[in-house]
């Protein structure tokens, strides 16, 4: 008889999500977390009496939390405190000119009626369009599996709607953006969320544009820290029995037959289980974990085919005064072929960005209690993306150098003198990202996403090539994200139910 | 029909080979990255 019921590995929202369910059908479940903190890439730590958020900053699309916690039987208000932020961007310009959206429509139509009245009617249609499919399709684009064939025809079917919006999906964010939009100032403040999905607006995909859209129904930070949201998900879950135990890296995933039966952690214990959910990157799960002398030929040579998303590093800051900012975001744009030109150019060829674009997270002002009274934090990246083995040096050496530069960046685009006020700065490099979340190259979201990685072609929630065994996170259909990890554990939940009863 | 079959195929060749030739730089390599894809979108399918 094996220990559990189920084994998840990786206690990342979408592995939380799978277990609390699991847990919450009757399933004895065990999260396995390798760090000391739960919640992977949406968690927060705590040094010199500031907090500060690892790599997650906003919630946005509550849609998959509040549905995981109406399938839990609770209240998400119950769990997680939510503070709304407005506006939802501020933006500076390369020649540093200054502007916020607002979380209003008609006044960011308003805003942007200001900067470039053409595209009035541009933003009118595409809005009009995007809030008519989120209003139609969210359920079915965030929590219908959408793996096979058939079930992306189910989905049309019972949304045939959905049809009307495919040629999105085919096209590239900057065809997308170009269509409805001509100012080059509008055109960058709505085309860099593709980096957010972790690809350049040319190779992104057009679906990435309702990103901008999807903000305007309110972006939120959890009061506490982005960790409030693992750790009110880990509460409900173990209200139902949920055992999550972190400090416990899992080595291998026991494979015998082509069937999942349990885990063996790094200190040599094996723990068995019926089934086995990996919220680990997909690449690490099957390759390393599962091993390739476990997989047939066309799994291994399937999985070893997906790219890796960006790496970038992440500057965390403490401040003794109020920094001069409007918004929880403040970014630095760049024009479409900028953006463009920092992956074709620099993070390509392993060479390091040197534009300005970067995105700077102001949490404290949502939630004061993150830093000293008077004190704020501030996480920033910037020459984003970067490469994880720069040209001919690696992360540890130029560690220092980099963080000279950030600031140097900081200081000249967006906050003057900001260097007399800092009390404490940190940066955590792409293999600091490997080290502290078993991340591959630091990528932060996972597999890399564009047409040839979404959907039917990102890997299957229920294995297909290892039986009893299940995926999660990131590495899965949607991608990257926390409404969209936390999306993808109901799905795989919803697999495991299917097939248990 | 095998003639046929032949002709077509070259004229869908020549068709995306033209659409390739004349588009600009950041569709090029779009283009390029998709056909570096294309051979293990089967493999993707079923993993």
């Amino acid at each position: 008889m094996a220990d559990y019921d189920a084994i998840v590995i990786g206690a990342g929202l979408g592995g939380l999500t799978t277990a609390s369910l699991l847990a919450k059908n009757g399933f004895k479940t065990l999260i396995l977390e390798q760090s000391d903190i739960i919640g992977g890439c949406c968690s927060t730590y705590e040094t010199n009496g500031y907090k500060f958020d690892v790599g997650a900053s906003i919630v946005e699309i509550l849609h998959p939390m509040d549905r995981f916690f109406e399938l839990m039987g609770k209240k998400r208000e119950d769990f997680i405190e939510l503070v709304p932020c407005d506006p939802i961007y501020s933006f500076i310009t390369p020649e540093g000119d200054r502007f916020s959206y607002p979380t209003d429509i008609d006044e960011t139509t308003k805003v942007i009626e200001s900067i470039a009245p053409e595209d009035v009617e541009g933003w009118k249609k595409f809005s009009g369009l995007g809030f008519e499919m989120i209003d139609k399709m969210m359920d079915a684009m965030m929590l219908s599996p959408m793996k096979t064939l058939p079930e992306a025809m189910s989905m049309v079917i019972k949304n045939p709607d959905a049809m009307r919006f495919l040629p999105m999906l085919m096209r590239t964010h900057q065809a997308v953006t170009r269509k409805y939009y001509k100012n080059p100032i509008i055109q960058s403040s709505v085309a860099f969320q593709s980096y957010f999905a972790g690809a350049p607006p040319e190779l992104g995909s057009g679906i990435f544009g309702f990103i901008a859209l999807t903000e305007h129904m309110g972006i939120y930070y959890p009061r506490g820290g982005m960790i409030s949201i693992p750790e009110g998900m880990r509460q409900a879950g173990e209200e139902h029995g949920l055992e999550v135990r972190t400090g416990q890296k899992v080595e291998k995933i026991l494979v015998r037959d082509r069937t999942a039966g349990g885990v063996l952690l790094e200190d040599g214990t094996e723990i068995t289980s019926r089934i086995v959910i990996s919220n680990v990157n997909a690449k690490v799960a099957y390759l390393k974990m599962v091993g390739p002398e476990n997989l047939p030929k066309w799994a291994v040579k399937a999985i070893d085919s997906y790219r890796h998303s960006m790496p970038c590093p992440m500057i965390y800051v403490g401040l003794d005064t109020r920094p001069d900012l409007e918004a929880h975001h403040t970014i630095v744009t760049g024009s479409i072929e900028t953006m463009n030109d920092v992956w074709n150019n620099y993070y390509k060829r392993d060479l390091i960005p040197n534009n300005a674009m970067s995105l700077v997270c102001w949490p404290s002002e949502a939630d004061p209690s993150l830093a000293p009274d008077g004190h704020h934090v501030l996480n920033f990246l910037c020459n984003a993306p970067a490469p994880y083995a720069p040209l001919g040096d690696n992360w540890d050496r130029i560690k220092d150098w980099y963080k000279e530069e950030a600031i140097k960046g900081l200081e000249r685009h967006v906050l003057p003198g900001v260097r007399d006020h800092i009390t404490y700065m940190e940066v955590s490099t792409p293999l600091d990202f490997e080290r502290r979340l078993l991340s591959p190259q630091g990528s932060i979201y996972g597999l890399f996403s564009d047409m040839t990685s979404l959907a039917l072609f990102r890997p299957h929630a229920r294995s297909r090539a290892i039986k009893n065994l299940y995926l999660t996170g990131s590495s899965t259909h949607l991608g990257g994200g926390v409404p969209t990890t936390i999306a993808s554990g109901i799905i795989a939940s919803s697999y495991i139910l299917k097939d248990r009863g | 029909m095998k003639n046929l079959k032949k002709v077509l195929g070259v004229a869908v060749l020549l068709g995306l080979a033209a659409a390739y030739l004349t588009a600009d730089e950041s569709t090029k390599r779009y283009l390029s990255h998709i056909g570096k894809q294309a051979p293990y979108l089967p493999y993707r399918y079923f993993i």
